[in-house]
């Protein structure tokens, strides 16, 4: 028993090493969505297909929203050094402060964003208040 | 019974080497191939994995043993014994990593394995706290009742399991010809973990590809196509609870607001399946893609 809660405290002691070394070393990266071509790209890596046919990026790059032909719309934001998001709905919150846009999902785990629209925030907040599903 | 060594023990620090080396080829190739959070997330799920084991094994094992005094051959302790199980078990993990992947309850276990976006070695150790819940074990036992001894079959799954650590990298291409033909390969396995839709559900190799290509589950990695690591739904957190669990909870509100007659489709259908086909499983995912590719470039 004794070795066996050895062996428990050596690991723990060493995935914190590991995790302390990536951190350390910085790893993972400052990614940020530069232009509507990657923005595209993104999209339809978290949803096949999906086709937007308006995009909204966030001045810094941290995440967008993204409108396709049929109306459905889709929060992208940073996740670590990957990209993660989902199709809002009608329960999604939206608050709108001047150019700021913050949009939820109504999942506690995958949070709220704040997005940095400019003067377009007005427009997409309007969009997805009149969101029907 | 002969005193068998723990192989798994012995691995530990030559995988926690290798972490660091893999680390020191993404710092100076590609520093995104890691993220610290992640890589914290994913040993922390291999630790907890350990310690689920730790807790369950005793009774898989007695489970095993009790199957074993029923054996149907006497299969003893010779060399070639030790080769013919790690190629039963490989067989019959094969199978179990299918079911894994098409049957949303084993799924619930299985995901925590794959919710990463990254594909490294740290991945190789993101493993379930839920294993033994969701009865994984029901696969690899009934070798026992055959004949080998349940301290032969936890041996064979020890070696497999080191096996399958090296695969998890980007730092590897593609190996000999031979050897991709035979072998399970850093190649096949990234297809495995990819969320690209040509790519989903192939691949469930253990340690050897060959059970793919028998069974038609077999994708080649395609040269220049860009890997798309983790979940059809990312999690899009690294909280560690969400991850164990995320699947076991999304099981439960389904089956909560299923109309009774589709209640129990949503422990045994496919990932993805819901009774009114408002969701998207691998199967559909593939099929629109290709339907995609197959129309005429605008």
């Amino acid at each position: 028993m004794t070795i066996e809660l050895l062996k428990l405290a050596g690991s723990v002691i060493a995935i914190l090493f590991l995790a302390w070394l990536a951190r350390h070393w910085q790893l993972g990266g400052d990614v940020r969505i530069g232009n509507e071509e990657q923005a595209r790209a993104i999209a339809d890596e978290i949803i096949c297909g999906f086709d937007p046919v308006d995009i909204a990026i966030d001045k810094a790059g941290i995440g967008a929203l993204m409108r396709d032909a049929s109306g459905r719309h889709l929060l992208v934001r940073r996740h670590g050094a990957m990209w993660a998001g989902r199709l809002l709905d009608n329960h999604s919150e939206t608050r709108l402060d001047q150019n700021f846009l913050t949009v939820g999902t109504g999942e506690k785990t995958f949070g709220a964003i704040t997005l940095n629209l400019g003067e377009r925030a007005q427009i997409w907040a309007a969009g997805l208040r009149h969101l029907r599903v | 019974m002969p005193e068998l060594f723990s192989p798994i023990d012995y691995a530990i620090p030559a995988f926690v080497i290798l972490v660091i080396l893999e680390m020191i080829w993404a710092r100076r190739k590609a520093p995104e191939k890691y993220e610290p959070r992640d890589t914290l997330t994913s040993l922390a799920l291999g630790t907890g994995s350990t310690v689920a084991g730790a807790l369950t094994g005793a009774l898989v094992f007695s489970l095993a043993m009790w199957l074993y005094q029923h054996r149907l051959f006497d299969i003893g302790w010779a060399w070639w014994a030790f080769i013919l199980c790690f190629i039963a078990d490989d067989f019959a993990y094969y199978w179990a990593h299918r079911a894994g992947h098409r049957v949303r309850w084993f799924w619930a276990s299985h995901v925590n394995h794959h919710s990463s976006q990254h594909y490294n070695l740290s991945t190789a150790l993101r493993q379930s706290w839920t294993g033994f819940f969701a009865l994984g074990f029901i696969f690899r036992i009934p070798l026992a009742l055959i004949g080998f001894h349940p301290g032969m079959l936890l041996f064979v799954g020890a070696i497999n399991l080191i096996y399958q650590f090296w695969i998890h990298t980007e730092a590897i291409g593609k190996l000999p010809r031979w050897f991709e033909y035979v072998m399970n390969t850093p190649s096949h396995h990234r297809v495995h973990h990819a969320t690209n839709p040509r790519y989903l559900d192939m691949n469930y190799a253990g340690t050897f590809i060959i059970w793919d290509r028998m069974f038609g589950t077999f994708t080649e990695e395609v040269e220049g196509e860009k890997i798309r690591y983790g979940i059809v739904k990312q999690l899009g957190t690294f909280n560690l609870l969400w991850s164990v669990f995320h699947e076991w909870v999304g099981i439960v509100r389904d089956i909560w607001s299923a109309p009774w007659r589709h209640k129990f489709s949503y422990l045994w259908r496919p990932p993805g399946w819901s009774h009114d086909g408002s969701r998207d499983t691998s199967d559909t995912i593939r099929t629109r893609w290709l339907e995609r590719q197959q129309q005429p470039a605008e």
